[in-house]
């Protein structure tokens, strides 16, 4: 069940994410033209990119090496803050961040750690640097990629400045390019023109790439707005709206033409957008088609796009404003004509280029295979003492670095790259800033207070004692509470799910040499005595408790510990967990500062990716890297191992080499049924591949076919075609309905049998069938209903049913001790309960008050019916739409028939076990609320009394029954307690029908049924008769 | 206390409607060493007289913990009847064990009780209950003394009617209790529970008095009238909010189909009665073997609404 919170809690998290963007949507469009004059400029929908920057500035302080530019900026950005209010929260993170930078600067350690950094790299760097500045080719080929468009920006030259600075976009990478440790290399690994037009643009690119997931939707304002809003929340809601609105045409003459083969990278720091319905690609091939040749596709036009694909102008909003900023169109064949022209050319500049750089020459062949073998043998032969063959510098450079790489190569990439310190973390900053400013305010807030006394009790958010990471795996929440702790100097001690975690032993002094939990108890007691000596030589510690959701049943009682560890801990408690929504961590969350990590966006971690791929000597393709980071959803710690691995047997990257590579291998997503379903019976639903839906059903193979169940008929299949009288859309249905019910037999085979190899048959027939049938768009059938897929109401039904099904039983055996009626349950129901029902309540309403009062309680006790079974045979008896049969009975006879009953109470012959109270077994309460939710008898004082009477019915009944059956109660606890033993199920039936045939035996029987009574099914029953 | 209760036989001899299987039963409790299955076509009052005949016994539903039914008869059921109960004379030493329902229990359940039967048939005699025999295992059914007991035929109804109108000293109008035995279908202990609603309705009779429907069969009425009126989704999802409606209130699922059946068949097109009977059987026949009874139910519905609108449409376009 906590799973279903969780899932709705993500829809409600979709919706804030929806709503919020449309706030957002009201700001002005982007700058129109790039303005030369550098400090008016920033429009609040370039906000996103301010936040980046504020949180990569961070990073540039961190080291001596700012730039001018970065100040400048920062004054900038203030400027625009004051200019827009809107941007206060933005401001305010900047101010954070500058905290943040006075917090760190003047900490030795980390300054010595970073000096370090740069002593480690400096060897590696200058190799690397050599290649950087030599590549005449390079520049020429960006130069010739330029020709077109002029979109080629050295970021190296200072004359650019002024250009970066009013166009905001470029201002960041010029921040970039000041980002400390990797700022020379990380340009010169990049290179010559075109890359770095390519990285200018990342952060633009950062939005608009995820708005092109959105354009999928037409709702493309919204999907804007999201972009922006996502860039500080992750990727999290994603482009998977409730709905897919409508649906793109099929490309007219889809797979058609032959898709031309182009040179390599021709297609570089060209900017697309695609628009409408092309001739023969799908837009997905398209977009593959643009960025496997090196160009970006963006999901609307900025004056920075290149060009319009489209072949029909569709006059939508896009082709309106490429018209309008001046946005040449390009038609797919124009497209086709560009890539194939870059092939003979590439080819001869390869050529030539080849003898001079082998570099390029590893570049040039993209796909063809025996090129690259031929390439690959060339780099061993080059390994292997043939360097002095080649004059060529690079060349050798190049070796050095795999040499190096071989040197370190023992260390996974993982380990090595790990972030030092905590600007290196790839997103969630914000998360990590308050992880540093709990830890740093931690002291002061607990231990001092401590000692004052109470202060414990502070109302403000940083009141918690420990604090719990959350988020998926690989997004660096074990190494950000490491590498804070770091910072601040403190000792971090990590206990993980490889250490025994169990309760600590109560007696903590049978010492440290016992359990882990023992030594943590004495850690966090004894913590302050440690440094009361020397408090300033002594490291402070930070317990990092890692993977709490992993403690499970060989730690027992390890949360509950841990919580209690929370509570006398001196020192900071650091708790990190996947799924912050699993029952086992409900208690700890009470404990906790939550702090809950997000997915980094794929641009970010591609750029991280790239860093790394440069310092490894791989080269990779900037949009290659994206890929990566998109195909493992965030996963840094997978993308690097994907990366290491293919480093073993390439040098170079490339965007194809990452979706062959992972096509198979990608990661599993974890999608809620409720998208599982929408993606089934989306309009698109019947282009999935089988192993698709498969998968999709798979996700939840309990939820999602009872969400189909419930919805299936809401959908009006658009396979139908025309179909006026319904009928067609009605035979859907009883295909669909015969599919699910065939889907029920496979589950009773697949549950009660342990079939399971039977579940992808039922995976079918529950949720593909249904699917494949009825996708189409979801409209309504009850008025004010929301347009969304409703949960299952079977599981409520079915529990509601059960309960009513137990009521009915108490009744049922009620029936039978009283001797009177001899009946089974479904006979009870079906036959017995509408003239029971008549008796029971025709009265009351009828005749006079006093009369009908005892005629009905006289009839209750003949077949000992209790105030309960009453209440059930009333409720088993309403019917929706039918009035309830309680209708037109007064209240005031209501509660004289309660008081009526209980005064009998005393001298009732009782018939059946349960109308004994046994201390501890049964609890009235549910009556109790019963009572208070009556509203007549709360409005005059003398019948609250009687309603209160009436709640304590139950209570003071039994209470009587006790006394009256005070020598004999002790013996049928003792028998419950010796039933125990049996399996719960015998033992519930023990109770129901061992009532009931004691009940009837004759009283000749008693004698012998008590003689068994040890093991025959209701012994104790019998005696408890009376 | 109800009629129905108040003139039940309490000896096999005041049985009045099968005194025929009464005298017989009543010269096999004197043997008294078998195992009797009884098969009752419409359970009637007179079935459980047949148990209480018996003093000494242990009646219990095994088919009431569902599908781990098969635990109750293994554990509990060989358990009472190992035990051998020493009788002071030192004769006549066993058990009755009636078991009910004995139809709907799984079968895996009917399995492990077969060995229980013959194993410990010394000790323990046990009467099995039923509704129908044809759900009983063959294995089973031939441990058995197979004890037929044939619903009443109406002139008996009417009969026991008219005994307990006159002990109750009621004014029966002419052609009264036939009416009542009718709508009972043939069911005594329905029959003998819609005269006594009737009483409480309304009394003296009138002439034309028909006893109120049983509130189930009365929503279920409604249900099929909603189905032949409009066949639409929308209408199929209002039908199954219908249909949980009476399984909350503890209808069987089957008791649901078939009177759903019955309504619809009175207004229906002679010419789809038998397709949609066979539909009927089939959704039943899968609702059993299944464990999610609404699903099998709105198929159904569904396949009803699909035939019968095509059949509108063909029809009168």
């Amino acid at each position: 069940m906590s799973d279903i919170r969780k899932w709705f809690m993500k829809a409600q998290d979709k919706n804030a994410g929806a709503a919020k963007p449309a706030d957002r949507n009201a700001g002005p469009a982007p700058p129109k033209k790039p303005v030369l004059s550098i400090p008016e400029k920033p429009a609040p929908s370039l906000a996103p990119c301010d936040q980046d920057s504020s949180a990569r500035r961070k990073s540039s302080k961190y080291f001596a090496s700012k730039t001018e530019k970065d100040s400048n900026v920062k004054e900038e950005d203030t400027n625009a803050g004051k200019n827009t209010g809107t941007r206060l929260s933005k401001r305010k993170l900047q101010k954070n961040s500058d905290e943040l930078e006075d917090d760190i600067k003047p900490l030795p350690a980390t300054k010595v750690h970073k000096e370090e950094e740069e002593d480690d790299d400096f060897v590696a760097r200058s190799k690397k640097r050599t290649p950087v500045k030599t590549p005449p080719s390079k520049k020429l080929k960006g130069a010739s990629n330029a020709e077109g468009h002029g979109k080629t920006i050295d970021l190296g030259d200072d004359d650019d400045g002024e250009d970066k600075m009013d166009e905001d976009d470029k201002t960041l990478p010029s921040k970039a390019t000041g980002r400390g440790r990797g700022r020379g290399r990380g340009r010169g690994g990049r290179g010559a023109g075109a890359a770095n037009g390519k990285t200018s643009g990342l952060d633009d690119d950062g939005e608009e790439d995820r708005m092109d997931e959105d354009a999928k939707t037409p709702s493309k304002a919204a999907g804007r707005g999201r972009g922006g809003i996502a860039g500080g929340r992750g990727r999290g809601g994603g482009g998977r709206g409730f709905m897919n609105f409508g649906e793109r045409k099929d490309p007219p003459h889809k797979g058609e033409k032959e898709v031309p083969e182009g040179g390599p990278d021709c297609l570089t720091g060209l900017t697309f957008v695609i628009s409408g319905t092309l001739d023969s690609l799908e837009r997905e091939e398209a977009t593959d088609l643009i960025k496997r040749y090196g160009g970006r596709v963006t999901g609307s036009i900025s004056k920075k796009t290149s060009y319009l694909l489209a072949d029909e102008d569709v006059g939508g909003v896009k082709s309106n404003k490429a018209k309008e900023l001046g946005v040449p169109f390009l038609t797919e064949d124009g497209l086709f004509d560009m890539i194939r022209k870059s092939k003979p050319a590439k080819a001869t500049v390869a050529k030539l280029q080849s003898n001079s750089s082998s570099e390029k020459q590893q570049k040039s062949p993209i796909k063809s295979s025996p090129v690259k073998v031929g390439r690959r043998d060339d780099n061993q032969v080059t390994m292997s003492k043939n360097i002095a063959l080649k004059s060529n510098k690079e060349n050798a450079s190049i070796n050095n670095q795999k040499a190096n790489i071989v040197d370190r190569g023992s260390l996974q990439w993982t380990e090595k790259y790990r972030p030092k310190v905590p600007n290196d973390i790839v997103g969630n900053q914000s998360m990590v800033k308050q992880l540093h400013d709990w830890l740093k305010s931690w002291d002061e807030q607990f231990l001092h207070s401590v000692q004052k006394g109470k202060g414990k009790k502070q109302a403000d958010g940083g009141a918690k004692k420990a604090v719990l990471l959350s988020g998926p795996p690989g997004i660096g929440k074990t190494t950000t509470a490491k590498v804070v702790s770091q910072m601040l100097g403190l000792l971090a001690i990590e206990v993980n799910a490889s250490d025994s975690r169990g309760k600590a032993d109560s007696k903590i002094e049978k010492g440290v040499g016992g359990s882990t939990s023992n030594s943590i108890k004495e850690l966090i007691s004894n913590a302050t005595l440690n440094y009361g000596d020397n408090r300033s030589k002594r490291p402070k510690a930070v317990l990092i408790m890692d993977e709490v959701d992993g403690m499970s049943a060989g730690d027992r009682g390890g949360v509950a510990d841990l919580i209690a560890s929370i509570k006398i801990s001196k020192i900071p408690i650091v708790c990190i967990c996947n799924d912050r929504y699993s029952q086992k961590l409900k208690s700890l969350v009470n404990y906790c500062l939550l702090l809950n990590f997000r997915k980094p966006t794929k641009q970010q971690m591609g750029k991280r990716l790239m860093e790394i791929a440069k310092k490894e000597g791989l080269q990779a393709q900037e949009n290659a890297m994206e890929e990566l980071a998109e195909r493992v959803h965030g996963d840094i710690r997978m993308a690097l191992n994907h990366l290491q691995y293919m480093s073993l047997s390439q040098s170079v990257v490339k965007y194809d080499d990452i979706r062959q590579r992972l096509n198979s291998s990608t990661k599993d997503e974890d999608i809620s049924p409720f998208t599982a379903v929408d993606k089934l019976f989306g309009f698109n639903g019947g282009r999935l591949r089988m192993d698709e839906r498969i998968d999709l059903s798979m996700s939840d193979p309990d939820l999602v076919p009872l969400i189909i169940q419930e919805n299936y008929i809401n959908y009006r299949p658009n396979t139908v075609g025309k179909d006026d009288s319904g009928v067609k859309r009605m035979n859907f249905l009883a295909h669909a309905a015969e599919s699910i019910a065939d889907a029920d037999i496979v589950n009773v085979q697949i549950r009660r049998y342990r079939q399971w190899q039977l579940s992808q048959a039922a995976c079918l027939s529950s949720s593909i069938i249904p699917a494949a049938l009825m996708h189409g768009n979801r409209e309504i059938l009850e008025a004010g209903e929301r347009n969304f897929n409703r949960f299952g109401g079977w599981l409520g039904k079915y529990s509601t049913t059960n309960k009513n099904i137990r009521l009915l039983e108490d009744t049922h055996s009620h029936i039978l001790a009283s001797q009177q009626a001899n009946l089974d349950r479904e006979t009870l129901r079906l036959d017995y309960l509408t003239l029971l029902l008549r008796q029971l309540t025709d009265p009351l309403k009828t005749m006079p008050k006093d009369e009908a009062v005892q005629k009905v309680v006289e009839f209750m006790d003949t077949y000992s019916l209790s105030q309960e079974d009453f209440d059930t045979i009333v409720e088993l008896s309403k019917f929706k739409g039918h009035p309830n049969p309680m209708d037109g009975v007064q209240p005031a006879v209501k509660s004289a028939l309660t008081k009526a009953y209980k005064q009998g109470s005393s001298s009732r012959v009782i018939r059946a076990a349960d109308l004994i109270n046994i201390p501890g077994m049964k609890k009235p309460l549910k009556k109790r609320v019963a009572a208070m939710l009556e509203p007549a008898e709360e409005s005059l004082p003398e019948e609250n009394g009687v309603a209160s009477a009436e709640g304590d019915e139950d209570d003071s009944s039994d209470a009587e029954n006790k006394d009256e059956l005070a020598p004999g109660d002790t013996k049928p606890k003792l028998d419950l307690q010796s039933d125990k033993k049996k399996g719960i199920q015998v033992q519930l039936d023990l109770k129901s029908s061992g009532n009931v045939s004691n009940a009837k035996k004759a009283p000749a029987a008693r004698s012998r049924a008590s003689a068994t009574a040890g093991k025959a099914a209701g012994g104790s029953g019998a005696k408890r008769k009376r | 206390m109800l009629w129905v209760d108040k003139y039940r036989p309490k000896t096999l001899d005041k049985v009045t409607v099968h005194d025929q299987v009464a005298q017989n039963l009543r010269k096999l409790v004197k043997m008294e060493n078998k195992t009797w299955k009884i098969d009752t076509g419409t359970r009637t009052l007179e079935l459980e007289l047949v148990m209480l005949s018996s003093a000494h016994h242990v009646e219990m539903n095994p088919s009431d913990a569902g599908f781990q039914d098969r635990y109750v008869v293994q554990e509990v059921i060989k358990e009472m009847a190992k035990n051998r109960p020493i009788d002071a004379k030192g004769k006549r030493a066993f058990k009755v064990l009636v078991l009910n329902e004995v139809d709907k229990l799984s079968r895996e359940a009917q399995h492990s009780l077969r060995r229980t039967m013959e194993k410990y048939s010394a000790s323990c005699r046990l009467i099995l209950c039923c509704n129908s025999s044809s759900k009983v295992t063959e294995a089973v059914r031939s441990r058995c003394l197979n004890v037929r007991v044939n619903a009443p035929s109406e002139d008996q109804i009417v009969q026991v009617l008219e005994f307990i109108g006159k002990k109750e000293n009621l004014v029966l109008p002419a052609g009264f209790a036939a009416r009542i035995a009718t709508q009972s279908n043939r069911n005594l202990r329905r029959a003998i529970l819609f005269f006594e609603t009737c009483k409480v309705q309304q009394y003296p009779f009138t002439s034309n008095q028909v006893a109120p429907p049983l509130d189930w069969e009365q929503y279920v009425c409604e249900i099929a009238a909603d189905i032949m009126k409009e066949q639409s989704p929308k209408r199929l999802y209002a039908v199954r909010q219908k249909f949980y409606e009476l399984l909350v209130n503890c209808i069987p699922p089957q008791s649901i189909l078939k009177k759903l059946l019955a309504e619809l068949l009175k207004k229906l097109d002679s010419d789809l009665k038998h397709e949609i009977c066979h539909w009927a059987a089939h959704y039943e026949h899968k609702m059993r073997l299944g464990s999610k009874a609404i699903f099998h139910l709105e198929a159904f519905v569904a396949k009803f609404m699909s035939i019968y609108k095509e059949f509108l449409v063909s029809t009168f376009g």
